[in-house]
């Protein structure tokens, strides 16, 4: 289970660049629960998959993870924990490495790492059989270097690396945006797949409105660093990419209406 | 002949410092100038060592650590202080300036009559083929000095190169590879970068040390000069390797470190016997490293403005 008790985070505090990302969010998640968080530009979704990871230590609040309070933990040590795809297909994997070299770190993921020889011949089978689960026939290539693949085949392989020894929280944000449509549809896919089948607690963020519809059984919509919405349940199953883009809607006309009213206040008193 | 096989004996030596750089160069994009001090520190602490009749394994192996005291220096300045890499490494060659004087003593230790790992071996040497005579080599006489220093200089290269090559397949040596390629990703596994950092500058640093530990055992003397510009001659070594056995596979890079080390003492002694002036040599390294690391972007600069100007033709 993770609970994430008022966050708040501010970058550049104090500073005419200061930004309140994270505003007090609160949320329970039960195990197995796989959760889309759909929301603005800047409204804070990657800042809180950051702060789950430990990107940085937030300033307020607390995270606790399967009983165990990690808030201050470092990432390096969340990393036991937590398995991540990232939004750039080249963030996730070593470029100047081998397939299975970047596997076999990943195979070890949070554990210590010691003078043992990395690559030993009886786990290539095993790096075979789990390669070709992802269908885009990389198995037969592990000895190449992961900087000649394309990058959805690289986001694959961050996703599989990500979840290779069973994560506790699973954290994707956007893993799909920069991808071509097909390849998109393809690790959206290998996603869910590898999410249901391990029932994996998991955040995954995303800007498709049919992915949002489509995937997971609960929503979150995060605006100015915060919750605003939360459906779970029947309520989350009936959800359409129609009704999603009138939530985004009325944010906008209430965002407006902020602003007229704060020129009106201008006009009226300044 | 003498000459060649000084020119090889030398040239192995430094590729201890070549495969050093090669770590925290190659590695980790760090141009660790810590290296101009910490050859120069190896040399000396292994130089007073001797002096003081310490054995010469153990004094090379005090001269090894002391590198990596200074790598760890370097490191922490770095990952827990925050000062950029080229300052870092500043800093660090900087204080050991004054550290090397401190060890020495002065600014110059001879080594003559002294016990040496040079002279263990050429007694080594004599024991094996029962004199002390020079060897005949293919016709050539060779003095048993130099012919047992080259087999030191080349099993100790060999030896540093396949435990480099054995340390990147391992566990903790593929996540060190990985910290230099991709420290978001390797972090996100779970991998202390800044550990990483730390103990492959050590290692490194370790390194050039104990290249400058054999260096001044087989030129006699330790001298607090002999650092400078060592790290330059270290990046030419790799480059030469590079361009003799490509970037591809780890195995063929130490390999061409190593060979790329050997191949421009070569070309140093042959300069140097056709007339090249000694005080110009930093001067032509210096220009042949920028050359070699400015031509390749240049040569594909221009060949893809020729295809461009093809294409629009
Ligand atoms: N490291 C940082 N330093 C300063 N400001 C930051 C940093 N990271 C994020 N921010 C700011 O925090 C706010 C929230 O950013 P965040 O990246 O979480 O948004 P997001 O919801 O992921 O948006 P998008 O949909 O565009 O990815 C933004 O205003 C952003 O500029
Ligand atoms: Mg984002």
């Amino acid at each position: 289970m993770l609970a994430i008790n008022t966050i708040r985070k501010t970058f550049n505090p104090d500073t005419p660049n200061q930004v309140r990302a994270l505003q007090g969010v609160n949320l329970t998640l039960h195990e197995g629960t796989f959760v889309v968080v759909i929301g603005t530009n800047g409204s804070g979704k990657s800042t809180l998959l950051n702060a789950l990871a430990g990107t940085f230590i937030v300033d307020e609040g607390s995270i606790v993870l399967d009983g165990t309070d990690i808030t201050r933990w470092p990432e390096h040590r969340r990393a036991s924990l937590v398995g991540r795809v990232f939004q750039n297909p080249f963030s996730g994997t070593a470029p100047r490495m081998t397939i299975a070299e970047n596997l076999v770190l990943a195979a070890r993921r949070g554990q210590a790492r010691g003078l043992g020889w990395a690559l030993k011949a009886n786990v290539r089978q095993q790096l075979r059989d789990r390669v070709s689960q992802l269908r885009l026939g990389l198995e037969d290539r592990l000895d190449n270097s992961i900087g000649s693949l394309s990058g959805g085949q690289r986001q694959a392989l961050t996703l599989l690396m990500a979840s290779w020894l069973r994560p506790t929280l699973l954290l994707l944000d956007e893993h799909t945006a920069a991808l071509d449509p097909r390849m998109a549809d393809h690790v959206i896919n290998l996603s869910e797949e590898i999410v249901s089948r391990d029932k994996l607690t998991t955040l995954m963020v995303t800007h498709s409105m049919q992915q949002a519809s489509n995937l997971g059984d609960r929503l979150i919509m995060m605006h100015r660093g915060a919750v605003l919405h939360d459906f779970s349940g029947a309520e989350k199953q009936r959800l359409r990419p129609a009704d999603l883009l009138a939530r985004f809607e009325s944010v906008r006309r209430a965002e407006l209406l902020d602003e007229s009213a704060a020129q009106m206040l201008r006009c009226a008193y300044v | 002949m003498t000459l060649l096989i000084g020119a090889l004996t030398v040239g192995l030596i430094l590729s201890l410092l070549a495969l050093g750089v090669f770590i925290s160069f190659r590695i980790f994009e760090f141009s660790d100038i810590t290296a101009d001090g910490s050859i120069t520190l190896g040399a000396a602490v292994a130089a007073v060592l001797l002096v003081h009749g310490v054995h010469p394994v153990i004094a090379t192996a005090a001269a090894f650590f002391a590198g990596t005291v200074a790598g760890t220096l370097t490191g922490i300045i770095h990952t827990r202080f925050g000062i950029n890499k080229l300052l870092s490494g500043i800093l660090v060659m900087t204080a050991l300036y004054s550290t090397n004087l401190h060890v020495m003593g002065r600014s110059n230790v001879p080594l003559l009559d002294r016990r040496t790992l040079a002279t263990q071996a050429e007694h080594a040497g004599a024991w094996l083929f029962g004199s002390t005579a020079d060897l005949r080599v293919w016709g050539w006489d060779v003095a048993m000095r130099d012919a047992t220093m080259l087999v030191l200089a080349l099993t100790t290269a060999a030896t540093v190169g396949l435990l480099i090559y054995v340390f990147f397949r391992t566990n903790l040596g593929t996540a060190m590879q990985a910290a230099g390629d991709n420290p978001q990703m390797i972090r996100a596994l779970g991998v202390n970068v800044e550990n990483m950092i730390v103990l492959g500058l050590a290692v490194s640093n370790g390194l050039v040390a104990l290249s400058g530990a054999l260096l001044a055992q087989y030129q006699g003397f330790a001298d607090v000069q002999m650092g400078i510009g060592m790290i330059v001659w270290g990046l030419a070594s790799i480059i030469i390797g590079e361009a003799l056995v490509g970037v591809r596979q780890l195995g063929l890079i130490i390999t061409g470190a190593v060979m790329g080390s050997v191949l421009f003492r070569l070309l140093v002694a042959i300069a140097l016997r056709g007339g090249l002036n000694p005080n110009d040599l930093k001067l032509v390294t210096a220009v042949f490293v920028f050359v070699a690391l400015v031509l390749p972007g240049l040569v594909t600069r221009l060949t893809s403005r020729r295809r461009r100007q093809a294409e629009a033709q």
